[in-house]
């Protein structure tokens, strides 16, 4: 065995490997900018090159390119809190948090160093893992699956930041997303009102986007000057190792969390980042932090992200099940080559497994190495305003919400998802579960029905696997009620947070949690109720298979809602509400009256004032109807044309950006969208004029 | 990188100030002049008005495919599925062999649209596609048993496209013998029926679900499976108990299991032949097919009517698994030159070699003939049609509107 893993590292001494090698990681780190391109963009755009290569060569370049793409989709998710994956998301909580102080540079280092580090463990895993995983697979049955998918959803409403109700609530809104389209068990559409294109299901490009990163421009691009003053780290990139290397233990933990995870075919890759999150909270002492920027938060969750995908090739490779399209499209490849997924692939092609556990090392330190040199680059981003950079970020993330359906129906589906994001981050609920609940919400409901039929009875819940979930889904909820419990009777304040945390308004973000206890959160809480009562009317009318999980969503789904209409209800007459109201027409009278605003409520005042809650909602309604016109266009004359009337309108009166820089911006703009679809595997969508 | 890079330049190229105090201070002055802002918008949609009427034309030529080459054209290949299965494997090395052998080479562009499981892109081929041979759609099961099942969504129809090529695949049934299976007599009369993992009865599962039928297996089917891979996994945990796997994964994920004893083969669906018969797989000669396991268990032929849907549904999903088409206004000239060359590339020996784990052991049909015979397997009669429909709603609860 130590003789294959050498001579394949002998093999990546060879030059034109390493160049293959080198092609792939930089093609993943651009693409995994671009938020939505993702593992899929970066084997999409290579595979086609890798026709006709040695085996080798091919695996070098696909290799480098999946092993760094979690490393540099960090980027928007930290700098713009637009999260192009699942994963990024988790990143996001305390990564955009802590770049909204001003730290961005802070956290970038942090999460590359992570990533780094993630893809070597990941790379020693796989080797290691490689005997282990056919067994370890095997004992993984549908229950076990069933109940990792509800300890992800659960891990994430109880984790974000907010109370529980409104986690809760936010993780079953998400599921109910998830179930629109066809049913995994019965083939029969739910929720998709007849429509082909919803039978498909929401793209989770477009949820993750649209309830992120739209939800963030909409709320942000008010801002016409940087009002943050950034905290420069002292030392440079030595003080970030420093940081970084007293986080040491976290960076193992979530590690071997991805790696274990990733093995799980279907499940693992989302579940595996919410557990390494999950773990770093429950295992600090000082939970305070955790959702504003504590550097715990990103280090392990960065790192279990990258080792994900190394586990993930296991049981592609091993039981030819791919944990996503990319590793599908890597499977796709070897087949091309008469190279068949199975255990025999150990036996018969151990050399390429070893190019590939050292091609995933190489690339993993190189990727996040180069990332890491540029945070000062990048950081540099936090200092545009956003009203400036909004019109390109949106042009941009529509984009990648295209790639993955083709379809301009996703879009609109973005937009109005963005519309609910801002209210949701308004009111204060937690938007991770809610992606999360989108994401498991079909493998749950399929192990739940899997379960359920193959199993006779409640057997399967005495199994081993199942009750050590249930147990660390159990254990901290009693856990904590007990220190509650102690805590009112008098004891010392650990730090633990409490279901009425209120957000801290020194994150630096002004909008989130500033509509709470207002008569808009009492509205989401009403309008969810709605939604969860309508879903249950219509669920009625699936077969009794399809509308199982349905109804059960439905139904935890008013509990929790109803719980959090009376939770805001008996919240409201405290709160001093409409004391004396601004005029509007000063608070949108010009920019220095605007940024004194954003300066005096975010330092000054923690309670918002009506008026501005006024002018946050007059600016987020603008900004999402230019959205509505910005599609209308697209849909009519195509999205180059509508992008070059749509910015330069934009950037002058909305941004009020010189004449000069709206038209260089805009042709810079134009020029990268007419050259995409030759460089990368990128459609522009077409009007119907065109 | 270079993406956001850009997009800060653009914002600060005349920027007095430093971007590291703090503050980006081109936004200080208030709106621009309203004549000027009005003028750039008006310049932006005269450029974006250019670009809609002349933009097509200019980056889009008409094709010249009719005159003994392909030279200059890109060919778009329309995948109605996701990125890296099997199909989408299969269709992007074929095409990208057979491009390559095209005269004058065209480059190829393969398009995925993984709408409604492959209704989606299928339709949007069959009403957007030039008829100049440079759009080729590539069909699978799963976009034929929809269009065989008649389903609403399908608005394609295969008898109005022509095809270039066609290749098959074929599947062995097989069982995990502590289930109590040694072999085909332990399929009925049984104490417990044996289970069947599926994805959907109205995927690929049919034709398996049709040899059950045929056959009288004592079989009992969960259905909501992700995929075969799966199912295979959940037959070694003892979650399942029969289940099928297509040729090419046969090797690598149930010859282990056969070797050790822990599953038995039981038959194989089988291929048509050219006389419409059924005959053995010739990748697994040793296999019986269901015609034959029918014939041991019950000592005569199977009934006549029932043998014809199972060889109908056969023929569309398996021996014409997968294929690559055209539509139907295509010129004869430049449909024949890809058919021609799809048919030299079939009897090509390295081509055989390097391809011989994508194509799964069927050679690639592109005879002359194709059209006619695929023509005959895709033009469904209505009783095939009833019987499948009545299978499902009977053992299925399945109603196709």
């Amino acid at each position: 065995m130590t003789d294959a893993a050498f001579s394949a590292l002998a093999s990546l001494a060879d030059p034109s490997l390493l160049i293959m090698l080198a092609i792939g990681v930089v093609a993943g780190l651009v693409i995994g900018l671009i938020p939505g391109l993702g593992g899929t963009g970066a084997v999409a755009i290579l595979l086609p090159v890798t026709f006709g290569m040695e085996p080798e060569a091919a695996l070098a370049m696909l290799i480098g390119a999946l092993a760094v793409v979690h490393t540099s989709d960090t980027v928007a998710a930290v700098l713009l809190g637009a999260p192009g994956s699942a994963s990024a998301s988790v990143t996001m909580l305390d990564g955009y948090s802590m770049a909204r102080k001003g730290q961005a540079k802070r956290a970038l280092s942090l999460a590359f160093l992570s990533s780094m580090a993630g893809g070597l463990i990941g790379a020693l895993g796989l080797t290691i893992a490689i005997p282990l995983a056919r067994p370890m697979v095997l004992s993984f049955g549908s229950p076990e699956l069933f109940m990792l998918t509800i300890l992800g959803v659960s891990l994430a409403a109880v984790l974000s930041r907010g109370n529980v109700v409104k986690g809760l609530t936010a993780g079953l809104l998400g599921l109910l997303l998830g179930l629109v389209g066809t049913s995994p068990t019965t083939a029969e559409e739910r929720f998709s009102f007849g429509s082909l294109f919803l039978s498909d299901g929401m793209s989770l490009v477009a949820v993750a986007l649209g309830v992120f990163g739209l939800a963030e421009i909409a709320s942000r691009v008010g801002q016409r000057r940087i009002t943050e003053k950034p905290v420069e780290l002292s030392g440079g990139w030595g003080a970030g190792i420093r940081e970084w290397l007293t986080h040491w233990s976290q960076v193992i933990r979530g590690a071997l969390i991805g790696i274990w995870a990733g093995v799980l075919p279907g499940v693992g890759a989302t579940a595996g980042t919410w557990l390494a999150y999950g773990q770093a909270v429950a295992t600090a002492k000082d939970k305070r932090k955790f959702g504003k920027g504590d550097p715990r938060g990103i280090v392990g969750p960065e790192s279990a992200n990258n080792s994900v995908e190394a586990g993930d090739l296991i049981p592609t490779f091993l039981f030819g099940i791919p944990g996503g399209v990319p590793s599908a499209m890597l499977l796709g490849m070897l087949l091309t080559y008469g190279i068949q997924p199975g255990p025999a692939i150990v036996t018969e092609h151990l050399d390429l497994m070893y190019l590939i556990v050292w091609a995933f090392a190489i690339a993993s330190v190189a990727g996040a190495f180069f990332c890491f040199l540029l945070t000062g680059q990048l950081a540099r981003l936090t200092k545009v305003p956003f009203a400036v950079l909004g019109p390109g970020l949106l042009v941009i993330m529509l984009l990648g919400a295209f790639q993955e359906g083709g379809q301009l129906g996703d879009l609109w589906i973005m937009v109005a998802l963005g519309v609910v994001g801002f209210f949701l981050k308004a009111t204060g609920m937690p938007r991770a579960p809610m992606l999360i609940g989108f994401v498991l919400a079909i493998p749950m409901e399929r192990y739940y029905y899997l379960t359920a039929n193959l199993y006779d009875g409640f057997g399967w819940m005495t199994r081993p696997g199942v009750m050590i979930f249930a147990a660390v889904l159990i254990v901290p909820i009693l856990w904590s009620l007990l220190k509650k419990l102690r805590r009112t009777a008098g004891q010392v304040d650990d730090g633990h947070r409490d279901e009425h945390d209120e957000p801290d308004t020194s994150a630096g973000d002004e909008l989130e949690g500033s509509f709470a206890g207002t008569r808009w959160s009492l509205g989401v809480a009403v309008t969810a109720v709605v939604v969860f009562a309508g879903a249950l009317w219509l669920s009625s009318s699936f077969s009794d298979e399809a509308q199982l999980m349905p109804r059960l969503v439905a139904i935890g789904g008013l509990v929790m809602a109803g719980l959090l209409v009376a939770q805001e209800l008996r919240s409201r007459p405290r709160r001093p509400r409409g004391a004396d109201p601004v005029p509007m027409d000063d608070a949108l009278s010009g920019s220095s009256g605007s940024s004194t605003m954003v300066a005096t409520r975010s330092r000054t005042e923690p309670a918002v004032e009506p008026a501005t809650r006024r002018r946050d909602l007059v600016i987020a309604a603008r900004t999402f109807g230019a959205m509505a016109v910005f599609l209308v266009l697209v849909g009519l004359v195509g999205y180059v044309a509508a992008t070059l009337v749509f910015v330069p309108v934009f950037l002058m009166y909305a941004a009020w950006t010189r004449p000069r820089t709206a038209i260089v911006y805009t042709l810079v703009l134009a020029a990268m969208l007419l050259a995409l679809p030759s460089l990368l595997p990128v459609d522009l969508p077409m009007g119907v004029l065109q | 990188m270079t993406l956001y890079t850009d997009e800060v330049d653009a914002t600060t190229p005349d920027d007095p100030t430093p971007p590291e105090d703090g503050s980006a201070t081109a936004t200080d002055a208030g709106p621009p002049r309203a004549r000027t802002a009005a003028a750039v918008v008006a310049g932006f949609t005269a450029l974006a008005v250019g670009v809609t009427a002349f933009g097509g034309g200019l980056l889009d030529p008409p094709a010249s495919t009719t005159d003994g080459d392909y030279a200059g054209e890109t060919v778009e290949m329309m995948i109605p599925l996701a990125e890296g299965g099997g199909t989408d494997t299969w269709a992007r090395f074929v095409a990208a062999e057979l491009t390559g052998a095209v005269p004058g080479q065209p480059g190829l562009a393969p398009v995925n649209d993984d709408g409604g499981e492959g209704i989606v892109g299928t339709n949007h081929f069959m009403t957007s596609a030039r008829p100049d041979g440079t759009e080729w759609l590539v069909s699978t099961a799963s976009t034929v048993v929809p269009y065989l099942l008649e389903m609403d969504a399908v608005r394609y129809d295969f008898t109005e496209l022509r095809p270039i090529l066609a290749n098959g695949t074929g599947a062995v049934v097989y069982a995990r013998t502590a289930a109590g299976v040694d072999g085909v007599a332990d399929l009925v009369d049984r104490d417990r029926p044996l289970v069947f993992g599926g994805i959907a009865a109205t995927s690929l599962d049919l034709t398996t679900l049709l040899a059950f039928d045929l056959l009288g297996a004592d079989v009992e089917s969960t259905f909501g499976f992700e995929g075969r891979g799966p199912v295979n996994l959940a037959l070694q945990r003892g979650e399942v108990d029969i289940d099928y796997q297509t040729t090419s994964s046969y090797g690598p994920a149930v010859q282990p299991l056969v070797d050790d004893g822990t599953a038995v083969p039981l038959f194989s669906l089988g291929q048509v032949d050219e006389d419409g018969e059924i005959v053995r797989d010739p990748n697994f000669p040793k296999v019986p097919t269901v015609v034959e396991v029918y014939e041991e268990l019950n000592g005569e032929l199977p009934p006549a009517d029932a043998l014809e849907t199972y060889t109908a549904i056969l023929a569309l999903t398996y021996t014409f698994q997968k294929a690559l088409w055209v539509p139907e206004d295509t010129p004869d000239e430049a449909l024949e030159l890809v058919r021609d060359e799809a048919e030299q590339l079939s009897v090509d020996p390295s081509f055989e070699e390097s391809a011989a784990e994508v194509l799964g052991g069927y050679p690639l049909d592109a005879a002359p003939d194709l059209p006619e015979r695929i023509g005959a397997a895709y033009q469904v009669d209505a009783e095939v049609r009833e019987d499948v429909l009545e299978l499902l709603e009977r053992d299925y609860d399945i109603t196709i509107d």
